[in-house]
């Protein structure tokens, strides 16, 4: 969904479970290299790899190299979108109302 | 604390089009969709006041996939407003004004939002995980 260059949604981004544990692993840790991380999840370095550009697309990990290895760490600043229940429905609808007005469109077509 | 969503959009449309995308289920089933899947979400909507009815779409971890609620006014076809509950109890009033030239504006007002939806157990979307949260925005 997301354009190139453009910031991932914070919601598509913490939709994922290996995402959200992803979060709260860095959480509790406050940095982490990948190679700790992968054994928390059943699926490869590659695989956790991708889950955590996705965070950083959303400006949720940051990362920074120290020696040979390249370290993450959480930035929980845009999770006060997801706790914002007027930010959540407002996109909800936002985004559904697009929906109603392709279809108000299609009618009158 | 409670909060109030407020909303307008304008719709090249007649208000009887736009009052029967509302209420029809057919058609709300065409544009209410779960904004994460995109999947749409059945529903068994009536414009009857008293009408208790849900819309669902696939449970996950962290949600139901259930959300339900109550007809409350039904004002053909200026206004509807129904309860919207999900954890959280809500309100929504949709408006319906003609404004000439084929344009109509919508007017949506979801109320009795909280604005800490993880303290008061809301469950809707992730605020089990929200808990967690929590305490990390609180740091």
């Amino acid at each position: 969904m997301s354009e190139k260059g453009e910031r991932r949604d914070v919601f598509d981004a913490i939709a994922d479970p290996t995402r959200r544990r992803l979060i709260q692993l860095l959480a509790e840790a406050g940095e982490l290299p990948l190679h700790e991380l992968t054994p928390h999840f059943p699926m490869g370095r590659t695989a956790v790899s991708k889950h955590l550009a996705i965070l950083k697309e959303a400006g949720l990990v940051t990362d920074r190299k120290v020696g040979r290895e390249t370290r993450f760490r959480l930035n929980a600043a845009p999770l006060r979108e997801v706790q914002d229940w007027a930010a959540f429905y407002g996109k909800f609808w936002s985004t559904n109302i697009s929906h109603l007005d392709k279809m108000l469109r299609e009618e009158e077509e | 604390m409670s909060l109030t969503l407020s909303m307008d959009f304008q719709f090249k449309t007649s208000i009887e089009k736009l009052w029967s995308a509302l209420t029809d289920s057919d058609k709300l089933a065409k544009w209410v969709a779960n904004i994460h899947t995109g999947e749409p979400m059945e529903n068994n909507f009536k414009p009857v006041v008293g009408h208790r009815f849900q819309f669902r779409t696939t449970p996950t971890e962290y949600w139901s996939g259930i959300i339900e609620g109550e007809v409350l006014i039904v004002e053909e076809p200026t206004r509807l407003s129904y309860t919207w509950e999900s954890g959280e109890k809500h309100t929504v009033i949709w408006t319906l004004e003609d404004l000439g030239n084929g344009m109509v504006n919508l007017h949506l007002e979801q109320t009795g939002l909280s604005s800490e939806p993880a303290l008061n157990g809301a469950r809707f979307g992730w605020s089990k995980w929200c808990g967690e949260l929590q305490k990390l925005l609180e740091q």
